[in-house]
């Protein structure tokens, strides 16, 4: 089967409400241990469609055309879910070049890491797995209103896990990472290292309350995990508009740089979300445009061709133009905790206005660190967390979750630990 | 999608050149047909029919993989020709493959699926009418191929209904989370029903879970959860845990009985063969107390052959030696007697996750909602927390009497290590552990 026949199909099914998404992708992949290393060499084929028929919406997909083909009769069995179709997006674009075969990713990185985290940890820290993936993805979203657009990109990524040993006690720890130009092995065996030694500590938290400083990882799981107060159909009672946040917070989404349209082949565009501390937009897709009456700002997620796209962030990040120094920012630090890493995935909840961000870290004290802390955990309102930020440092860095979060160095004051 | 064994094999042999050597192929066709229901309508609809295929060879962890999303004869040739250049054997011609249609068969008219989603509903209707819920019917064929000729074609149908519903309580109505994963389709089984039943039951109201060491009763079947953490993931053949150096020690009281096994369809995580063609046999994990044997795969299988615990979440990933279904044996006591035995402590029915870092040894799991129990009796309600503890002094602190009414875990179905998720189940009588450590949620 052809794909304009499969067009035809959606064409004859539900006229102009359709879409139609492809997708490609070639990977190679090494998982090393001591042991000697897995290699996994992927080419992917996806389709999906969305299609309206008789006012009511499906989606289907599938690892090859004759299968969607199929996927759509069978959906269309189904009752589907009643509601107009979305304003399709009409921009076209010219087909992306493909980019080059990947190659195999660096073999060499293992030993190179495994040697940077035994120095960094003082023999401390063994990595055990280092697991390499170098990508090439082109995609291509066609609709029924004469959209037509194309994306190509190509990454490497990986995730590295260590296990830290002293006496008797043991820690693991795993990075995800994601290299941004050429992977930077000393940062990620410094990250390593604090993840992997810092939970062998045998001090408890010193302090049940405190300031309370977040290294950028910290602050950027932090931000991930909020992400959906932005792509929420409502906003929970205690939000305020007018303060959502501490007025140095600036937050933006802007992946313009990554891909020019998103999953739903609506353009990329900077959306600014909080400035000074207010509330100014929310993220969304066609589907969420439609229902709430907005325009789409290009933030239809399509993390896998299996599932239907949903609004989220592309590329969230603090803006950090009126930042302090890091530095500056621990001296101003008279008692409390720097949480060097997350020892467990953050949770919130939005709609008791709950949040609690278990990590290990180290104790500071007149802005000076008191050594490590094996672990603790800060719990209150996300609402009082938001308006006691008190700094905002200008280091920021971009972590994988899975779509780049970007966070700097950030300061709250007035934390409770336990 | 079923592929010609014999020339497959002949294709595959040259990558396996000595009896230790793996070389496989593996094909997995997979339906999964979604609906979105909110307040008994329908909020989406998804059917997904995905193939694909891939090739492996390799000696123990040394491997090397291809995968083509082509479940065809075609997408054979294209994946074990990659591995024979890799691999510098005779490359593999290049012929034109046969070709095959996928099978257009419309889901709908699969035997029992419409009669299936329409008992759903009814059950929605006449036990949770406000909802959120997905409802998820995954059906997957999958055939293993290896070099020497052995070939292996297996089907499964799982079911979860998964999401969230306003439940009217004694305080007003309140959001509960619900899950259940079977591998029944019907829903229409006494046990299917009376978990709708019971998670539409009126609660009082919940207090805090108070910090501290406690003594706990996991009934309702959720103790296959708590041996799953801390017996079967270490029990895989690659993990090293503080079990790994204690072969055959008594870590646990002598009426503790714990097996994986995997030939139960009847449980989630059942299955005929594993995803490397080998059929699967029972390990017992805990023997009367005693550490048993692990769950191995063919390139962890040591002196001995693989147990058929070799599993992956598709054909895209390797397989690495994964739990089941768990299954602890059944003891003498009543629910009462368990009740009397703690005195003072938790009764939890339900677990929500959990999760093990093997190295140290430490687990946690996590229940949405609990009893206390004082002076051996059922009292209030209990709202979220979390359960930790590490793997030996939990298993030193189980306690001799077991339940004797062995229930299935339906509430959780899924397990993720590394990124790959697999089904897994279980079913176990009420266990009591002591002086394990509970905290409340924030």
């Amino acid at each position: 089967m052809k794909r304009e026949e499969l067009i035809e199909l959606l064409a004859r099914r539900s006229g102009s409400s359709w879409e139609l998404y492809e997708k490609r992708a070639h990977s190679r992949e090494s998982r090393s241990t001591a042991d000697g290393a897995t290699v996994c060499e992927r080419r992917e084929e996806g389709w999906a469609a969305r299609f309206w028929e008789s006012g009511a919406g499906r989606f289907a997909a599938a690892s090859s055309l004759e299968r969607l083909a199929a996927a759509i009769r069978s959906a269309a069995a189904l009752p589907g879910a009643p509601g107009p179709a979305p304003e399709w997006p009409e921009a076209a674009s010219a087909p992306s070049p493909a980019p080059p075969e990947p190659g195999e990713p660096p073999r060499e990185v293992f030993e190179a890491l495994a040697r940077e985290l035994a120095a960094e940890s003082r023999g401390e820290a063994v990595l055990s797995e280092l697991t390499l993936r170098r990508g090439c993805v082109t995609e291509r979203i066609a609709n029924g209103k004469g959209g037509d657009a194309a994306l190509a990109s190509e990454r490497l990524d990986g995730v590295a896990l260590a296990v830290g040993r002293r006496g008797a006690a043991a820690c693991e720890a795993r990075l995800v990472f994601r290299a941004e130009g050429s992977l930077d092995v000393p940062a990620l065996a410094r990250r390593l290292a604090d993840r992997a030694t810092l939970p062998l500590s045998d001090r408890a938290t010193p302090f049940p309350r405190g300031a309370w400083l977040l290294d950028p990882s910290v602050a950027a799981a932090l931000l991930s995990a909020l992400a959906p107060l932005f792509t929420a159909d409502s906003l929970p009672p205690w939000v305020s508009r007018s303060r959502f946040a501490s007025s140095l917070v600036t937050l933006v989404d802007d992946a313009t740089a990554d891909a020019a349209f998103d999953g739903e082949g609506v353009p990329s565009r900077r959306c600014v979300l909080v400035t000074d501390g207010r509330f100014r937009a929310r993220l969304h897709d066609l589907a969420s445009a439609r229902r709430l009456g907005a325009k789409p700002t290009g933030h239809g997620a399509r993390p896998s061709y299996r599932r239907p796209p949903a609004a989220a962030p592309r590329r969230l990040f603090f803006e950090t133009a009126a930042g302090k120094a890091p530095l500056e920012i621990l001296a101003s630090v008279s008692r409390g905790l720097f949480a060097a890493a997350p020892t467990a995935p953050v949770r919130v909840d939005p709609a008791a206005d709950r949040f609690c961000l278990e990590f290990t870290g180290v104790a500071i004290v007149g802005g000076r660190a008191q050594g490590p802390i094996a672990g603790a955990r800060a719990t209150g309102r996300i609402s009082e967390l938001l308006h006691r930020i008190a700094a905002v440092g200008t280091d920021r860095q971009f972590f994988p979750m899975p779509d780049p979060v970007g966070a700097p160095t950030v300061l709250v004051e007035r934390c409770a630990f336990d | 999608m079923i592929l010609e064994t014999d020339s497959l094999a002949r294709w595959l042999a040259p990558l396996a050149r000595a009896p230790e050597d793996i070389a496989d192929v593996f094909v997995e066709e997979r339906r999964e047909t979604a609906v979105l229901y909110r307040d008994g309508e329908v909020a989406g609809v998804s059917v997904l029919l995905d193939a694909g295929l891939s090739a492996r060879c390799g000696r123990g962890v040394e491997q090397r993989l291809v995968y083509v999303s082509q479940a065809d004869e075609a997408g054979a040739r294209e994946a074990v020709r990659a591995l024979r250049a890799a691999s510098a054997s005779e490359p593999l011609p290049i012929r034109a493959a046969r070709t095959t249609s996928p099978a257009e068969t419309a889901l709908d008219s699969v035997p029992g699926l419409a009669r299936a989603r329409r008992r759903l509903e009814t059950l929605l209707a006449r036990h949770m009418p406000r909802h959120r819920l997905r409802w998820t019917v995954t059906e997957t064929v999958r055939q293993v191929v290896t070099a020497g000729g052995d070939a292996v074609t297996a089907a499964r149908r799982l079911v979860s209904v998964e999401g969230a519903f306003t439940a009217e309580s004694r305080r007003g109505d309140e959001t509960r989370a619900f899950a259940l994963h079977t591998p029944d389709t019907e829903l229409n089984s006494d046990v299917v029903r009376a978990a709708f039943e019971e998670a539409a039951a009126p609660r009082e109201k919940s207090m805090p879970c108070a910090a501290g060491e406690t003594g706990i009763v996991f009934a309702g079947g959720c103790a296959s959860v708590f041996f799953h953490e801390i017996l079967s993931h270490p029990g895989e053949a690659d993990a090293v845990s503080p079990l790994a150096s204690l072969a055959d020690a008594r870590v646990a009281v002598p009426e503790l009985t714990v097996r994986d096994e995997p030939a139960r369809l009847d449980l989630f995580g059942g299955y005929e063969a594993d995803d490397e063609g080998t059929r699967p046999r029972a390990v017992r994990l805990l023997d009367a107390g005693r550490l048993g044997g692990r769950l191995t795969d063919r390139a962890h299988r040591g002196r001995s052959a693989s147990t058929g615990h070799g599993r992956r979440s598709g054909p895209s990933d390797p397989p690495l030696p994964r739990g089941s279904n768990l299954v602890v044996a059944a003891g003498n006591a009543t629910d009462e007697e368990m009740a009397r035995r703690l005195q003072s402590g938790l009764w939890i029915e339900q677990l929500s996750g959990g999760s093990i870092e093997l190295s140290s040894g430490r687990f946690r799991l996590s229940f949405p909602r609990a009893r206390r129990v004082r002076r051996g009796r059922l009292a209030d309600e209990i709202g979220p927390g979390t359960i930790a503890g590490d793997i030996l002094s939990a298993l030193k602190q189980v306690e001799g009497g077991l339940g004797r009414d062995v229930r299935a875990c339906l509430s959780l179905g899924w397990c993720s290590r590394g990124g790959q998720v697999v089904p897994v189940g279980g079913e176990a009588p009420a266990v009591l552990v002591r002086r394990l450590m509970a905290r409340p949620d924030a």
